[in-house]
């Protein structure tokens, strides 16, 4: 591909997300036109009197500007896996994660709530949201210790060790689902499908405030990731520090992860099919790849979250379609040729 | 620039006590082909990694023109050594042009954005391996000689004074075995210092000025020096514990090794 049209895709991805973001703040159970929301805004009437107006900001603005952040973050975070672990499957959710913030919520749902010894609030973080950061940060670091120098798992064995992290994390939710009451299920369950469906604007700033830095951080180690693409002996003959690269990938993306999970429960798959359809376009450079997953991740979980209001009447969990979408474009993407290249 | 890179009196254990090699002393020169050689398991490619500062000898020193090398930055040594590891597949697919830049990241500044001048340095360097009409194609598409070339003109853009590389030519066929080691003879014409670690004495003979020899045997060095004088019979059948002979090679006249078969084991 050539320096142009690669430069025409991304200006074009650029576009498309921000029609979606567009798209994301107008539609919805109720539809916003542009010009009722501009005759609202002129009126100079209170929220209160100016339906349309009030939807926006206190509902699509907060919800959008979540499903934003939240899908960057993901995104990034597989971008860096992929790059670190060099293996196409490495993301947070293939990594067990979300499995293990999955369990955190769990049990704290049983042990917690009103009455329970589990109950307290910790910076704005509940106790359901606390332990599934608290597990899915431990979940990392699990990883991390395998990989760094005393047992140095070779990449693609770490992978399965997540994969298996995972596993144990699902066991550990079907006994603590069998231990809880009926009533404490469904709240669970609904937890385990993931919601950007946020209110008010406290999400957002907590979200905004753990994933910039971190993504930042992550994007600064572009150019390393390109390095370890050759292997890391290769990268450490260049000069690369690998084992500083590899705890700061780790500690970053796994505070990453774990507030991106706390807030909104697991949502599989952006992680894994974004930056490989981002790739087909930009190439494989890290410096132009990160940047342009970061916001074709944005924009594709703005795309989930609108379908997510508009698929039925009613909310439908938005894990449940990222996995619906990402599952059958993870498969299509692997018959593509390039793609058998990847073998390590 | 003339450089020296100098192993002195180094050990390395990857499990200590259990030494791969003790007391051994090697060095790498700017303008010469210099040889590791020795049986699987002598612990030539390890003692590759030691000069190249990737292994941390358990004793002893690696110096570059004297100085410890330990002390350097791994970018400040980068500028000065390039290393190639033995097989080296990417994960990404990327162009031959972009493998080639990528050899300039110890020279390139925090964002690791490449400037007009790293990309003529790169140019350069597929000319200098003959590899320009590769440029703009996939690196994974190519076939294992012209990968080698273009994986050399990748450390080559790293403008370092000394080639450390470790079986580069293991998996190719005799012509681009040769191919590779006339290049780097030729480029150690130009002033570079070359460490080769190869399994191939006869190339070794050909194309080397200096030879290392290695055995698992007497955990380090057996024999050090010009090819002629390493590669006797008496030497190799105490470094491979087995017996070897030498010939001379009809046309050009450098040492041919070759292994005899085993002797047979009468039940």
């Amino acid at each position: 591909m050539t320096k142009a049209t690669r430069a025409a895709a991304v200006a074009g991805l650029i576009a498309l997300c921000v029609a979606l973001v567009a798209a994301s703040l107008l539609i919805g159970t109720e539809n916003l036109s542009l010009g009722r929301i501009y005759a609202e805004w002129r009126s100079g009437e209170p929220l209160s009197k100016t339906p349309a107006l009030s939807i926006l900001i206190n509902q699509r603005l907060p919800r959008t500007l979540v499903a934003l952040i939240v899908g960057c973050g993901l995104t990034l975070a597989g971008c860096s896996f992929q790059a670190l672990l060099r293996n196409p499957l490495a993301t947070p959710y293939t990594l067990g994660i979300d499995s293990f913030g999955a369990f955190g919520a769990y049990a704290a749902t049983i042990y917690g709530g009103t009455g329970g010894w589990l109950t307290f609030q910790f910076l704005g973080f509940s106790h359901v949201q606390a332990l599934a950061f608290a597990f899915a940060a431990f979940d990392v670091l699990l990883i991390y210790a395998m990989a760094s120098r005393k047992t140095r798992m070779a990449p693609s064995v770490l992978l399965l060790a997540g994969v298996t992290l995972g596993l144990l994390a699902s066991s550990g939710i079907l006994f603590l689902r069998y231990l809880a009451k009926p009533e404490q299920l469904i709240n669970m369950d609904r937890w385990l499908m993931g919601g950007v469906d946020v209110i008010g604007y406290e999400p957002v700033v907590t979200l905004f405030l753990g994933v910039t830095p971190c993504a930042i951080i992550l994007l600064a180690q572009a150019a390393k990731f390109d390095q370890l693409g050759f292997g890391e002996e290769m990268a450490a003959g260049r000069g690369v520090n690998v084992n500083r690269l590899q705890l700061t990938t780790f500690l970053v993306c796994s505070f990453m992860t774990g507030i991106i999970v706390s807030k909104v429960g697991p949502i599989g798959f952006v992680g894994l099919i974004v930056p490989h359809a981002v790739r087909t376009v930009t190439g494989s450079r890290h410096r132009i790849l990160m940047p342009a997953s970061l916001v074709a991740g944005g924009a594709f979980l703005c795309l989930c979250d609108i379908l997510a209001r508009k698929l039925m009447t009613g909310e439908t969990p938005i894990g449940i379609i990222t996995s619906l979408i990402g599952a059958p474009f993870f498969l299509y993407l692997l018959t593509r040729r390039r793609f058998t290249d990847w073998e390590t | 620039m003339t450089r020296t890179l100098q192993a002195q009196d180094v050990a390395f254990a990857y499990t200590p006590p259990l030494d791969v090699f003790t007391h051994v002393t090697a060095a790498v020169r700017s303008g010469e082909v210099t040889g590791l050689v020795g049986p699987n398991g002598s612990g030539k490619s390890t003692l590759l990694r030691v000069l190249a500062g990737l292994l941390r000898p358990r004793e002893g020193k690696v110096l570059i023109d004297g100085r410890s090398s330990g002390h350097m930055s791994n970018r400040q040594r980068a500028r000065i050594l390039g290393f190639l590891p033995q097989l080296v597949n990417p994960v990404f697919s990327l162009s031959v042009f972009e493998v080639v830049c990528l050899g300039r990241y110890p020279h390139l500044g925090a964002l690791g954005a490449t400037q007009p001048h790293d990309r003529a340095v790169a140019e350069r360097c597929l000319r200098d391996t003959e590899t320009l009409d590769l440029r703009d194609r996939d690196f994974m598409a190519l076939s294992g000689g012209e990968r080698q070339r273009v994986l050399l003109a990748s450390v080559l853009a790293q403008e370092p004074d000394l080639l450390l590389l470790d079986e580069p030519t293991s998996a190719l066929d005799i012509h681009h075995q040769i191919e590779i080691f006339a290049l780097l003879k030729r480029l150690a014409g130009e002033g570079y210092g070359i460490g080769v670690v190869t399994h191939d004495l006869n190339l070794a003979a050909r194309f080397c000025n200096q030879l290392f020899l290695l055995s698992h045997r007497s955990t380090g060095l057996v024999a050090a020096g010009k090819p002629e004088n390493v590669l006797t019979e008496a030497l190799l059948s105490e470094a491979y514990d087995a017996p070897i002979r030498v010939c001379r090679h009809p046309l050009t006249g450098a040492p041919l090794i070759t292994a005899e078969e085993p002797a047979e084991v009468t039940p």
